[in-house]
Formats: structure tokens, C-alpha cells, sequence
């Protein structure tokens, strides 16, 4: 009887969460949003290589979609190959911008900075503040007191102000070594970007401490911490073998929301100038370039646009998925 | 209650305390020299150090080993406490004068905001939570999640684009037409034509704020949205409100007097909380339809280097939400006698 249950038990598990999972309409929605700019991103090199400094074509500047050329005779005009007379509507499927570049090209690009930078930096606050929460939870007193005073500091700063000051401060020619290793690390190819993660991610830090915090003040309690206290076992073992593990739902919850959060914030600061420069292919940088000419050019400022709303919907909508697998008690 | 009060006003203090650190360190890690940017690039090194000098910049952060109070952090607390902001670098006007001038700018635009999304999204959440599962519901939910996704500056652009530029409906920038003129006496320019008895000037000022208005208004319009349906249906599942319902009373007493009071409380903290997500939100708004606030002079500040803007617009955003955040811990006394503070 034994042998025969407990091979079963382990698929059993996997299943209930795929099950619930599946049966959740935002999170399937979410989920095929995120699937798709991953493959967007990690493909983007082989549908369409592309270098951000030698892309300029001048005979092609802030040219209509060339989509358009279906149902427009004006704008297929504009893409008519003067030598055979055809025209190519997947030319420039999103139009050009102001230096004759293919939007749509940048911003498929684009979704290889932005996810990268939306998942890095809040991978390091999740890191960061679920430690020091979890710390502060678990120990209580004076650690407890002053991480609750740091928390409230930083949580009074609008968090765009915050990661303002924060880019602005390390916004050098010359970036200090952690910058500079960092954007090594993850090939960004922008110090400024990397500042502009770091900020986005400093101002997430106190939301995971305070979650992490007041889930493990929760768990503490319960018998099976207790047990395993009486059996003997050390603080580290209880902290991360037993306190960690069972907080994780709704850090992984928060985790989601907050890639949506930073997704958003670090296109805002590259759209006020302190984040992403030009040229590379950030779309908050490529609404701010577009800022000039959009009146005209509408295409260049609503296509980056329409790809971060996308993201960042994705990114919320697997976040409330998750929750209604994870956390069924707060779904309402 | 008493000692409540005492001590949630002095941990107002103590953050207000840490706040001004934290912008102290932060303004003076800005890279670049403040002398330099206030007299030019081809400044000589005596005129900047003299500069410097009579700036008070020489002097040590923290702690002056000769005189303790002769150092930089004490002399900007002193003149802090006393309201002195300092003057900013390139205009020479007290950052107070023009923190007062513009904050009427910010504040008209933030109501405007909180009213958009309060009219709203809280009709939108009783009747998603009134009517579960139906298209309202859906269309609520719809909404609250394209609020939360878009991006304000993009939305910005295209509120602008499409009802300024393409249809010409609305203005794209600026508090009034040019060609208005009108005399402050609030600072809101939407009251001030009407209480200076000039309509025509309060129509112009009202179709300026309505595009950045709905811009700024978007992401508190869907969270509030959102608290407003989930804390109605987690009321209407009360034993109350069925008990209410099987005396007999009308669906519109039930869900008005009886569900509706007490749904409000998530309610009124959300949008306490929303406070420094306008204030944010306000930058982006500002620099994109041309609003003369506080956010769209502190962006300015910040690509000049304007410490003293910087440092006093950011510690009166930080001061605004920390009181938002104390508002909002004593309204709920005052809104749900059951809480007792102790």
C-alpha cells in the first residue's frame, strides 16, 4: 500500500499547481504575454540582427508603416521600389523614425533590455529585502526597530524621486566598479542603464522587506518552527530550512508585480533622460527621441509604448495568476 | 489614544529627521561642482573656491573637529527648522518663494486627479462587486488592469496626441490660453476664474487640466477600482448585510448605508497612500503637458544641478507623503469606532 502511494505523491503535487494554474484566466494570459517576449527577446538577434550604431538610413526618414501600404495608396507609394514598381509592405511593419531607422526592429530589441533589466533588478530587491526582512522578523528588537525606521524613510519618497536622485548620483562619465562589473555581467552596454536598475531596485527593497518581515512574524509562531526549535535545531537551520521556505508564495507573488513596476520605472527614467541613452534601443529612451517629431510621427512614440503596456500587462496578469495558486486566500 | 497620538507624531518627526539625511548626503554625492554651474565652465579656480567658501560648501559634512556647530549638516537644520530653504543657483529666488509659487500648480493638478479617479473608480468597484462575474465586472476589471500597465508618460502622449494634436478638442500644454488673463488668488486657476467672476477664464483653465489630469489620475483610478470591488464584495459576504437584507430592507439601503460605510475604509487608505504616487506621477505629467509644479521644476533642477531645488522640492514631496501617511493612520479612528488605539 505505502509503495504504491508514494511514487504517486510527487506528480500529484506538480499537478494541483498546474491545475489550479490552468484554470486561472489571467494568469494563462499573463503567462502566454511573458512566454512571448521571452522568445521575442532571446530570438531577437536571429529574426532580425541588429547593431544600434550603424542602422541610420537617411533616404527613409519617419516613413509611415509600411503595413499601412495595404489599405493606404499614399503610404504604399512611399515604399514602391522605384526599379520593379512592387511594393514591400513588411518594409518598415512599424514605420521609421527620425534618423530612418526601423522602429519595429528597435523595438524588438528593446524587449531584450527591458526584460533583463525588469527581472535583474527585482530579482536584487527580492534577494536583498526578503533577507533583511526575514532577518528582522525572525530576531525582533533592535535590528527589527531599525530596519522599520530605514523602511519608513524610504517608503515616504515618491519612488520616482528616490530613483532619481539615486541614477543622478552615479551618472559620471567614469562609473564606479560595481556599476561598471554589473553592466559586464548582464551586457547592457550602458552604465547609466545599469544605474538606472540599481535605483529602480533600491526603491523596491523596503516593499520585500516589509512583506518578508511580516509573513515570518506569521510562520514563527506555527508548531512545526516550534517543533523543529525543541528538536534542536540551530537558527540558521529554522531560518532558511523551515521560516524561508513556507514565506516564499507571496514573495514570488510580489516578485511578478514588481518586474511589471520596474518594467515601467526604468523606461520613465529613461524617458526623462537619466536612464537609457541614445542610441540604444530602450523604449523609454525611444518615446523621449520621439518626443521631438511624434506630432508628425506618431509611430515612433506608439509603438514602444504599445510594447512596455504589453510587458508590463503580462507581467501583472501572471502576477495575479500566481496569486490565485499560491495565495487563494487573498483572491477576491 | 492620547499616547497613541504622541507617538505616531514623533515617529512623523523621527522620518522627517531621516528624510533630511537622506537628501543632505544624497544632493551632496550629485557628481559636479555646484561652483563650477553657478558661474560657468570658464570660471577661474580662485572665483569658484571663493564661491565655494561663501557657500559654505568647504565645510565639513557632519562634524567640524574645531567648532562643532561649524559644519554643514548643523547650519542646514538650523536653517531648515526656520523654513530657509536656501536660494536656488541659477535664479537666485528662495526656493520657499518658488516651492510657494508652484505648489498651487501640483496641488490643482493632483485633485483634479483623485477626483477623476475617485468619480470613477469607485462607481466602477461597487458595481463590479454589485454585480459579480456580469460584463460590468469584467469591464471594471479590464480597466483597473490597463490602469496599472500603462505607462503615464505614454498615456500623456497620447492624450495629447489624439485630443490636442489630431482632434484639437483640448490644449496640449500650459495652465492657460496666452490669451487669458487672470489674476491668482488661490493658485487654482479653475476657482479663480470663478471667484474673480471670469467664467470664460475658468472654462480655459479647466480644458488645460483635463488631459494631464486623466494622465496622473490613471493609476490611482485603478487601484482604486480594484480596493473599492474587493473590499465591497468581502463586506457584502458579512452576516450583517444578509441580516440587513432578511429584515426586509431595500437592496439600495443595504448597499449604500449598510455595505457601503464600511467598504470605505481600504478604501480612504489607498487613497492616503496614493499621495506620493501623484507626487511622482507629477514629474512625468509635468514635464510632458508643460505644468508649471513642483515635479516639473524639480526634473529641471535636477539636469542643472540645483541643489537647493532638488533638496527642498524632494523634502517637501517626502513631508507631503509622511503626512498623508499620518492623516490617514488617525482618520481611521475617526471612520471605524471599533479601533482602539492604546
Amino acid at each position: 500500500m505505502t509503495t504504491a502511494t508514494a511514487p504517486a505523491a510527487k506528480p500529484r503535487q506538480d499537478s494541483i499547481f498546474w491545475r489550479r494554474f490552468r484554470r486561472s484566466t489571467p494568469g494563462r494570459v499573463g503567462a502566454v504575454i511573458v512566454a512571448a517576449f521571452v522568445l521575442l527577446a532571446v530570438f531577437a538577434s536571429v529574426l532580425k540582427p541588429y547593431d544600434p550604431t550603424t542602422d541610420r538610413n537617411y533616404s527613409r526618414i519617419l516613413k509611415a508603416p509600411s503595413v499601412a501600404a495595404l489599405w493606404n495608396p499614399e503610404v504604399a507609394e512611399t515604399y514602391r521600389d522605384p526599379v520593379t514598381g512592387r511594393v514591400n509592405a513588411w518594409a518598415a511593419p512599424m514605420g521609421t523614425d527620425n534618423l530612418g531607422r526601423d522602429v519595429m526592429t528597435r523595438v524588438l530589441h528593446g524587449t531584450r533590455i527591458s526584460l533583463k533589466v525588469g527581472v535583474v533588478s527585482t530579482l536584487l530587491a527580492l534577494v536583498i529585502g526578503s533577507l533583511l526582512g526575514v532577518l528582522a522578523g525572525y530576531f525582533g528588537g533592535w535590528f527589527d526597530s531599525v530596519m522599520g525606521y530605514l523602511t519608513d524613510v524610504m517608503l515616504a519618497f515618491p519612488s520616482i524621486l528616490l530613483a532619481i536622485g539615486f541614477a543622478s548620483i552615479f551618472s559620471a562619465s567614469d562609473p564606479p566598479l560595481l556599476i561598471a562589473g554589473m553592466d559586464r555581467l548582464f551586457a547592457l552596454n550602458s552604465p547609466q542603464l545599469v544605474t538606472a536598475m540599481l535605483a529602480v531596485s533600491l526603491v523596491q527593497v523596503p516593499v520585500y522587506m516589509r512583506l518578508a518581515r511580516s509573513v515570518v512574524l506569521s510562520i514563527r509562531e506555527r508548531e512545526f518552527v516550534q517543533a523543529a526549535g525543541a528538536l534542536g535545531a540551530t537558527q540558521g537551520r529554522m531560518i532558511f530550512r523551515h521560516v524561508l521556505p513556507n514565506s516564499l508564495s507571496p514573495l514570488i507573488v510580489q516578485g511578478s508585480l514588481s518586474i511589471a513596476t520596474a518594467t515601467i520605472e526604468v523606461a520613465a527614467l529613461g524617458f526623462l533622460g537619466i536612464g537609457a541613452q541614445p542610441p540604444l534601443p530602450e523604449w523609454g529612451t525611444m518615446i523621449s527621441d520621439s518626443r521631438q517629431y511624434y506630432i508628425d510621427a506618431p509611430w515612433t512614440m506608439v509603438f514602444p509604448g504599445l510594447a512596455i503596456f504589453l510587458t508590463v500587462l503580462g507581467f501583472n496578469l501572471l502576477g495575479d495568476g500566481l496569486r490565485d495558486v499560491l495565495d487563494p486566500r487573498s483572491t477576491q | 489614544m492620547g499616547s497613541y497620538l504622541i507617538r505616531r507624531l514623533l515617529r512623523t518627526v523621527l522620518v522627517m529627521l531621516g528624510i533630511s539625511l537622506v537628501v543632505f548626503v544624497f544632493v551632496r554625492s550629485i557628481p559636479g561642482d555646484p561652483a563650477v554651474a553657478m558661474l560657468g565652465e570658464r570660471a577661474t579656480p580662485e572665483a569658484a573656491a571663493a564661491l565655494r567658501e561663501q557657500l559654505g560648501l568647504n565645510k565639513p559634512w557632519f562634524f567640524n573637529p574645531a567648532n562643532p556647530m561649524d559644519a554643514q549638516y548643523p547650519k542646514y537644520m538650523g536653517a531648515l527648522l526656520q523654513g530657509d530653504l536656501g536660494s536656488g543657483i541659477k535664479s537666485n529666488i528662495p526656493v520657499w518663494d518658488d516651492l510657494k509659487a508652484r505648489f498651487p500648480a501640483t496641488a490643482e493638478l493632483s485633485v483634479a486627479a483623485l477626483l477623476f479617479a475617485l468619480l470613477v473608480g469607485m462607481p466602477a468597484g461597487i458595481l463590479a462587486a454589485l454585480r459579480r462575474n456580469s460584463v460590468w465586472d469584467n469591464l471594471a476589471t479590464t480597466i483597473s488592469l490597463v490602469g496599472v500597465s500603462m505607462p503615464v508618460f505614454w498615456l500623456g502622449l497620447l492624450l495629447s496626441y489624439f485630443f490636442a494634436v489630431k482632434l484639437g478638442w483640448l490644449p496640449p500644454s500650459a495652465r492657460l490660453g496666452s490669451e487669458v488673463n487672470l489674476e491668482p488668488l488661490t493658485g487654482f486657476y479653475v476657482l479663480d476664474g470663478l471667484l474673480r467672476g471670469q467664467p470664460a477664464a475658468a472654462w480655459d483653465a479647466l480644458r488645460h487640466l483635463i488631459l494631464p489630469a486623466i494622465a496622473l489620475g490613471s493609476i490611482p483610478l485603478a487601484i482604486i477600482a480594484r480596493i473599492t470591488r474587493s473590499s465591497m464584495l468581502d463586506v457584502l459576504g458579512q452576516d450583517y448585510v444578509r441580516t440587513a437584507r432578511a429584515k426586509g430592507l431595500t437592496g439600495r439601503a443595504v448597499t449604500f448605508k449598510h455595505a457601503l460605510r464600511n467598504a470605505l475604509l481600504p478604501v480612504v487608505t489607498v487613497i492616503g497612500l496614493q499621495a506620493g504616487a501623484l507626487l511622482g506621477g507629477a514629474v512625468l505629467t509635468e514635464t510632458i503637458f508643460s505644468w508649471p509644479g513642483i515635479g516639473s521644476w524639480v526634473y529641471d533642477a535636477i539636469s542643472q544641478r540645483d541643489y537647493p531645488i532638488i533638496q527642498g522640492g524632494v523634502i517637501f514631496a517626502a513631508l507631503i507623503v509622511s503626512l498623508a501617511n499620518l492623516i490617514v493612520d488617525l482618520s481611521y479612528a475617526a471612520l471605524d469606532p471599533r479601533i482602539q488605539y492604546s
